[in-house]
Protein backbone atom coordinates (compact mmCIF):
# COMPACT_ATOMS: atom_id res chain seq x y z
CA UNK A 1 0.00 0.00 0.00
CA UNK A 2 0.98 3.48 -1.28
CA UNK A 3 0.79 6.29 0.92
CA UNK A 4 1.83 9.91 0.69
CA UNK A 5 3.68 11.50 3.38
CA UNK A 6 4.28 15.25 3.70
CA UNK A 7 5.59 16.95 6.88
CA UNK A 8 4.76 20.82 7.31
CA UNK A 9 6.91 21.55 10.26
CA UNK A 10 5.25 23.96 13.03
CA UNK A 11 1.96 26.52 12.07
CA UNK A 12 -0.74 28.31 13.91
CA UNK A 13 -3.22 26.56 15.16
CA UNK A 14 -6.14 27.87 11.90
CA UNK A 15 -4.01 26.84 9.55
CA UNK A 16 -2.68 23.25 10.66
CA UNK A 17 -6.74 22.61 11.28
CA UNK A 18 -7.53 23.99 7.96
CA UNK A 19 -5.17 21.92 6.33
CA UNK A 20 -6.28 18.73 7.98
CA UNK A 21 -9.55 19.48 6.24
CA UNK A 22 -7.78 20.95 3.07
CA UNK A 23 -6.70 17.36 2.49
CA UNK A 24 -9.97 15.74 3.73
CA UNK A 25 -11.72 18.03 1.11
CA UNK A 26 -8.63 16.83 -1.73
CA UNK A 27 -9.06 13.12 -0.67
CA UNK A 28 -13.26 13.40 -1.03
CA UNK A 29 -12.43 14.73 -4.73
CA UNK A 30 -10.31 12.29 -5.64
CA UNK A 31 -7.68 15.25 -6.24
CA UNK A 32 -4.89 13.73 -3.37
CA UNK A 33 -4.59 10.23 -2.47
CA UNK A 34 -4.18 8.79 1.11
CA UNK A 35 -1.87 11.06 3.20
CA UNK A 36 -0.16 10.95 6.39
CA UNK A 37 0.92 13.95 7.83
CA UNK A 38 3.24 15.06 10.41
CA UNK A 39 2.90 18.53 12.07
CA UNK A 40 3.90 20.95 14.76
CA UNK A 41 2.57 24.16 16.78
CA UNK A 42 3.65 27.43 16.65
CA UNK A 43 2.62 29.60 18.77
CA UNK A 44 1.67 26.94 21.52
CA UNK A 45 -2.38 25.98 21.55
CA UNK A 46 -5.12 24.74 23.16
CA UNK A 47 -7.55 22.68 20.57
CA UNK A 48 -10.76 21.63 21.77
CA UNK A 49 -13.04 18.60 20.58
CA UNK A 50 -15.93 19.96 18.49
CA UNK A 51 -18.66 19.42 21.26
CA UNK A 52 -17.02 21.07 23.99
CA UNK A 53 -17.82 24.28 25.36
CA UNK A 54 -14.89 27.03 25.05
CA UNK A 55 -15.70 29.08 28.04
CA UNK A 56 -16.27 26.21 30.23
CA UNK A 57 -13.01 24.61 29.15
CA UNK A 58 -10.37 26.91 28.30
CA UNK A 59 -9.74 29.99 30.43
CA UNK A 60 -9.18 32.16 27.29
CA UNK A 61 -7.53 35.28 29.17
CA UNK A 62 -4.63 33.37 30.11
CA UNK A 63 -4.34 31.91 26.81
CA UNK A 64 -3.87 35.19 25.53
CA UNK A 65 -1.42 36.54 28.23
CA UNK A 66 0.97 33.64 27.25
CA UNK A 67 0.46 33.85 23.78
CA UNK A 68 -1.17 30.36 23.32
CA UNK A 69 -3.82 29.99 20.34
CA UNK A 70 -7.06 28.21 20.58
CA UNK A 71 -8.73 26.15 17.75
CA UNK A 72 -12.01 24.29 17.37
CA UNK A 73 -11.33 20.96 16.41
CA UNK A 74 -13.41 18.91 13.52
CA UNK A 75 -12.90 16.09 15.61
CA UNK A 76 -14.71 15.15 18.94
CA UNK A 77 -12.79 14.52 22.27
CA UNK A 78 -11.06 16.30 24.79
CA UNK A 79 -9.26 19.75 25.34
CA UNK A 80 -5.85 19.29 24.40
CA UNK A 81 -2.36 21.22 25.16
CA UNK A 82 -0.09 21.49 22.08
CA UNK A 83 3.71 22.54 22.91
CA UNK A 84 6.35 19.82 23.20
CA UNK A 85 4.65 16.95 20.23
CA UNK A 86 4.44 15.23 17.48
CA UNK A 87 1.25 15.75 15.84
CA UNK A 88 0.20 13.32 12.68
CA UNK A 89 -3.35 13.13 10.37
CA UNK A 90 -4.15 10.26 8.37
CA UNK A 91 -7.16 10.95 5.54
CA UNK A 92 -8.48 8.36 3.31
CA UNK A 93 -11.36 7.32 1.42
CA UNK A 94 -13.57 4.83 3.56
CA UNK A 95 -13.20 1.63 1.13
CA UNK A 96 -9.58 2.13 1.59
CA UNK A 97 -8.05 -0.84 4.08
CA UNK A 98 -6.80 2.16 6.65
CA UNK A 99 -10.66 2.78 6.98
CA UNK A 100 -11.88 -0.62 7.36
CA UNK A 101 -13.45 -2.20 9.96
CA UNK A 102 -15.23 -0.29 12.97
CA UNK A 103 -14.53 2.40 14.28
CA UNK A 104 -12.32 1.11 17.17
CA UNK A 105 -10.50 -1.19 14.59
CA UNK A 106 -9.14 1.64 12.73
CA UNK A 107 -7.82 3.74 16.08
CA UNK A 108 -6.45 0.31 16.46
CA UNK A 109 -4.81 0.21 13.55
CA UNK A 110 -3.84 3.62 12.62
CA UNK A 111 -2.78 4.32 16.60
CA UNK A 112 -0.84 1.58 15.90
CA UNK A 113 1.68 3.91 14.13
CA UNK A 114 1.82 5.79 17.67
CA UNK A 115 2.31 2.25 19.11
CA UNK A 116 5.10 1.23 17.01
CA UNK A 117 7.34 4.62 16.84
CA UNK A 118 7.14 4.77 20.60
CA UNK A 119 8.18 0.67 20.63
CA UNK A 120 10.81 1.58 18.02
CA UNK A 121 12.09 3.51 20.59
CA UNK A 122 12.46 1.46 23.04
CA UNK A 123 9.36 2.15 24.89
CA UNK A 124 7.17 -0.70 25.45
CA UNK A 125 3.28 1.13 24.55
CA UNK A 126 -0.08 -0.58 23.47
CA UNK A 127 -3.43 0.67 22.70
CA UNK A 128 -5.41 1.63 24.73
CA UNK A 129 -9.51 2.24 24.10
CA UNK A 130 -10.91 4.67 22.96
CA UNK A 131 -8.26 6.71 21.82
CA UNK A 132 -5.01 6.68 23.62
CA UNK A 133 -2.09 5.08 23.65
CA UNK A 134 -0.04 4.42 27.02
CA UNK A 135 3.02 3.08 28.34
CA UNK A 136 4.11 2.00 31.56
CA UNK A 137 0.74 3.19 32.93
CA UNK A 138 1.10 6.61 31.44
CA UNK A 139 -0.64 8.14 28.37
CA UNK A 140 1.75 9.13 26.24
CA UNK A 141 -0.90 10.70 22.87
CA UNK A 142 -4.34 10.69 22.28
CA UNK A 143 -6.44 10.90 18.93
CA UNK A 144 -9.63 11.92 17.54
CA UNK A 145 -11.33 10.63 14.62
CA UNK A 146 -14.16 11.38 12.45
CA UNK A 147 -15.65 10.45 9.19
CA UNK A 148 -16.92 13.05 6.94
CA UNK A 149 -17.42 13.61 2.92
CA UNK A 150 -16.80 9.53 2.65
CA UNK A 151 -13.34 9.68 3.87
CA UNK A 152 -11.78 9.08 7.73
CA UNK A 153 -9.92 11.55 9.05
CA UNK A 154 -7.79 10.37 12.39
CA UNK A 155 -5.57 13.22 13.79
CA UNK A 156 -3.66 12.71 17.41
CA UNK A 157 -0.54 13.91 19.38
CA UNK A 158 2.71 12.29 20.60
CA UNK A 159 3.71 13.86 23.73
CA UNK A 160 7.03 14.48 23.57
CA UNK A 161 7.29 16.21 26.71
CA UNK A 162 4.71 17.72 28.93
CA UNK A 163 4.15 20.64 31.06
CA UNK A 164 1.07 19.52 33.46
CA UNK A 165 1.01 22.96 35.79
CA UNK A 166 1.30 25.12 31.90
CA UNK A 167 -1.88 23.31 30.70
CA UNK A 168 -3.92 23.76 33.60
CA UNK A 169 -2.97 27.46 33.46
CA UNK A 170 -4.65 27.51 29.82
CA UNK A 171 -7.51 24.88 30.64
CA UNK A 172 -10.52 24.73 33.14
CA UNK A 173 -11.15 22.28 35.32
CA UNK A 174 -15.22 20.72 36.01
CA UNK A 175 -14.66 21.48 39.83
CA UNK A 176 -12.19 24.09 41.28
CA UNK A 177 -12.16 22.94 44.57
CA UNK A 178 -10.39 19.55 43.53
CA UNK A 179 -8.08 21.19 41.01
CA UNK A 180 -5.10 20.65 43.05
CA UNK A 181 -6.15 16.59 43.40
CA UNK A 182 -6.82 16.43 39.95
CA UNK A 183 -3.40 18.59 38.65
CA UNK A 184 -1.44 15.15 41.03
CA UNK A 185 -3.22 12.76 39.29
CA UNK A 186 -2.64 14.21 36.45
CA UNK A 187 1.19 13.68 36.44
CA UNK A 188 0.60 10.25 37.56
CA UNK A 189 -1.12 9.26 34.13
CA UNK A 190 0.20 11.64 31.77
CA UNK A 191 3.55 11.01 30.40
CA UNK A 192 6.13 11.82 27.72
CA UNK A 193 8.98 10.54 25.37
CA UNK A 194 11.63 12.80 27.02
CA UNK A 195 10.55 11.29 30.38
CA UNK A 196 10.46 7.96 29.02
CA UNK A 197 13.25 8.21 27.57
CA UNK A 198 15.35 10.05 30.48
CA UNK A 199 17.00 12.71 27.85
CA UNK A 200 15.18 15.57 25.65
CA UNK A 201 13.34 14.60 22.80
CA UNK A 202 12.49 17.00 20.07
CA UNK A 203 10.21 16.95 17.52
CA UNK A 204 13.60 16.34 14.98
CA UNK A 205 14.28 13.29 17.07
CA UNK A 206 10.54 12.11 16.40
CA UNK A 207 10.04 12.55 12.83
CA UNK A 208 12.11 9.17 11.43
CA UNK A 209 11.18 7.26 14.81
CA UNK A 210 7.79 8.12 13.61
CA UNK A 211 7.48 7.91 10.25
CA UNK A 212 9.19 3.99 10.60
CA UNK A 213 6.87 3.30 13.16
CA UNK A 214 3.63 4.49 10.68
CA UNK A 215 5.13 3.12 7.49
CA UNK A 216 5.61 -0.34 9.98
CA UNK A 217 1.82 -0.41 11.55
CA UNK A 218 0.25 -0.09 8.14
CA UNK A 219 2.11 -1.86 6.39
CA UNK A 220 2.81 1.16 3.61
CA UNK A 221 5.53 2.20 1.50
CA UNK A 222 5.34 6.24 2.38
CA UNK A 223 5.99 8.85 -0.37
CA UNK A 224 7.52 12.04 0.83
CA UNK A 225 5.17 14.16 -0.94
CA UNK A 226 4.09 18.23 -0.43
CA UNK A 227 0.72 19.81 -0.30
CA UNK A 228 -0.40 20.55 -3.70
CA UNK A 229 -1.00 23.91 -4.18
CA UNK A 230 -5.14 23.74 -3.96
CA UNK A 231 -4.19 21.72 -0.56
CA UNK A 232 -2.65 24.99 0.25
CA UNK A 233 -5.08 27.34 -0.63
CA UNK A 234 -7.58 25.37 0.70
CA UNK A 235 -5.77 25.27 4.56
CA UNK A 236 -5.58 29.34 4.07
CA UNK A 237 -9.24 30.02 3.39
CA UNK A 238 -10.44 27.89 6.07
CA UNK A 239 -7.71 29.03 8.72
CA UNK A 240 -9.13 32.66 8.13
CA UNK A 241 -12.87 31.92 7.43
CA UNK A 242 -13.22 28.97 9.99
CA UNK A 243 -10.42 28.03 12.03
CA UNK A 244 -9.28 31.75 12.80
CA UNK A 245 -13.15 32.86 13.44
CA UNK A 246 -14.83 33.06 16.32
CA UNK A 247 -18.20 32.19 15.33
CA UNK A 248 -16.43 28.55 14.60
CA UNK A 249 -14.37 28.74 18.04
CA UNK A 250 -17.07 29.52 20.44
CA UNK A 251 -20.19 27.70 18.62
CA UNK A 252 -20.69 25.90 21.85
CA UNK B 1 -36.31 23.10 36.36
CA UNK B 2 -33.04 24.76 35.34
CA UNK B 3 -29.42 23.61 35.76
CA UNK B 4 -26.46 21.67 34.46
CA UNK B 5 -24.65 18.55 35.32
CA UNK B 6 -20.87 17.55 34.82
CA UNK B 7 -20.09 14.15 35.51
CA UNK B 8 -18.06 10.66 33.95
CA UNK B 9 -20.70 9.15 31.46
CA UNK B 10 -21.30 5.50 31.66
CA UNK B 11 -20.36 5.86 28.01
CA UNK B 12 -17.24 6.53 28.99
CA UNK B 13 -16.36 10.71 28.60
CA UNK B 14 -17.40 13.20 30.71
CA UNK B 15 -20.33 14.55 29.51
CA UNK B 16 -22.41 18.19 30.69
CA UNK B 17 -25.64 18.64 30.10
CA UNK B 18 -27.60 21.96 30.76
CA UNK B 19 -31.48 21.65 31.09
CA UNK B 20 -34.12 24.01 31.07
CA UNK B 21 -37.30 22.90 31.27
CA UNK B 22 -41.23 24.04 32.39
CA UNK B 23 -44.07 21.83 33.17
CA UNK B 24 -41.72 18.60 32.55
CA UNK B 25 -41.33 19.70 28.45
CA UNK B 26 -37.69 20.76 27.35
CA UNK B 27 -37.49 24.58 26.91
CA UNK B 28 -33.59 24.59 26.44
CA UNK B 29 -30.82 21.81 26.39
CA UNK B 30 -26.65 21.28 25.62
CA UNK B 31 -24.91 18.54 25.37
CA UNK B 32 -21.49 18.97 25.77
CA UNK B 33 -18.79 16.67 26.54
CA UNK B 34 -15.22 15.12 25.07
CA UNK B 35 -17.62 12.21 24.01
CA UNK B 36 -17.15 11.70 20.05
CA UNK B 37 -20.23 11.65 17.34
CA UNK B 38 -19.98 11.51 13.60
CA UNK B 39 -20.68 13.01 11.76
CA UNK B 40 -20.58 15.73 14.18
CA UNK B 41 -22.77 18.57 12.32
CA UNK B 42 -25.68 16.51 12.44
CA UNK B 43 -25.39 16.04 16.25
CA UNK B 44 -26.33 19.93 16.87
CA UNK B 45 -29.27 19.44 14.93
CA UNK B 46 -30.14 16.41 16.72
CA UNK B 47 -29.51 18.69 20.36
CA UNK B 48 -31.67 21.07 18.70
CA UNK B 49 -33.96 18.65 18.52
CA UNK B 50 -34.85 17.51 21.38
CA UNK B 51 -36.13 20.57 22.45
CA UNK B 52 -40.03 20.42 23.37
CA UNK B 53 -39.40 16.45 24.21
CA UNK B 54 -40.83 15.20 27.73
CA UNK B 55 -37.72 15.74 29.85
CA UNK B 56 -39.10 11.84 30.89
CA UNK B 57 -37.76 10.81 26.97
CA UNK B 58 -34.57 12.68 26.97
CA UNK B 59 -32.65 9.63 26.71
CA UNK B 60 -35.00 7.59 24.01
CA UNK B 61 -35.51 10.44 21.73
CA UNK B 62 -31.64 11.24 21.85
CA UNK B 63 -31.11 7.48 20.84
CA UNK B 64 -33.93 7.30 18.63
CA UNK B 65 -32.90 11.10 16.75
CA UNK B 66 -29.03 9.67 16.86
CA UNK B 67 -30.02 6.49 15.03
CA UNK B 68 -33.00 8.21 12.53
CA UNK B 69 -29.89 10.79 11.63
CA UNK B 70 -27.70 7.96 10.98
CA UNK B 71 -25.24 9.56 13.87
CA UNK B 72 -22.39 7.27 15.43
CA UNK B 73 -21.88 8.13 19.23
CA UNK B 74 -19.09 6.80 21.01
CA UNK B 75 -18.62 7.44 24.50
CA UNK B 76 -22.06 8.94 25.53
CA UNK B 77 -25.31 6.35 25.79
CA UNK B 78 -28.91 7.53 25.81
CA UNK B 79 -29.14 6.81 29.16
CA UNK B 80 -26.54 9.07 30.30
CA UNK B 81 -28.90 12.35 29.58
CA UNK B 82 -31.53 10.23 31.72
CA UNK B 83 -29.34 10.43 34.64
CA UNK B 84 -28.11 13.47 34.08
CA UNK B 85 -31.24 14.70 33.70
CA UNK B 86 -32.45 12.77 37.43
CA UNK B 87 -29.55 14.84 38.74
CA UNK B 88 -30.60 17.92 38.20
CA UNK B 89 -34.39 17.48 38.58
CA UNK B 90 -32.91 16.36 42.17
CA UNK B 91 -30.51 19.29 42.90
CA UNK B 92 -33.59 21.88 42.38
CA UNK B 93 -35.73 20.39 44.12
CA UNK B 94 -33.93 20.27 46.95
CA UNK B 95 -33.46 23.88 46.61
Amino acid sequence: MRLRFIETGYSSAAFNMGLDEGILNAVAEGRSGPTLRFYAWRPRAVSIGYFQGLEEEVDEAACRSRGVDVVRRVTGGGAVYHADELTYSVVAPEGHPLAAGSILDSYRLLCGGVVEGLKGLGIDAAFAPINDVVADGRKLSGNAQTRKRGCLLQHGTVLLGVDVDEMFALLKVPNEKLKGKLIEDVKARVGSISNSLGRPFGYADALPAFKAGFAKALGAELEDGEPSPAELDDARRLAAEKFGDRTWTAKR
Amino acid sequence: MKGSFVGKAKGGKLLRLSLEAEGGVVKAVGVRGDFFAHPEELFDELEASLVGCPVDELGARFGAGAAALGLTVYGLLPEDLDAAAAAIRASNAGE
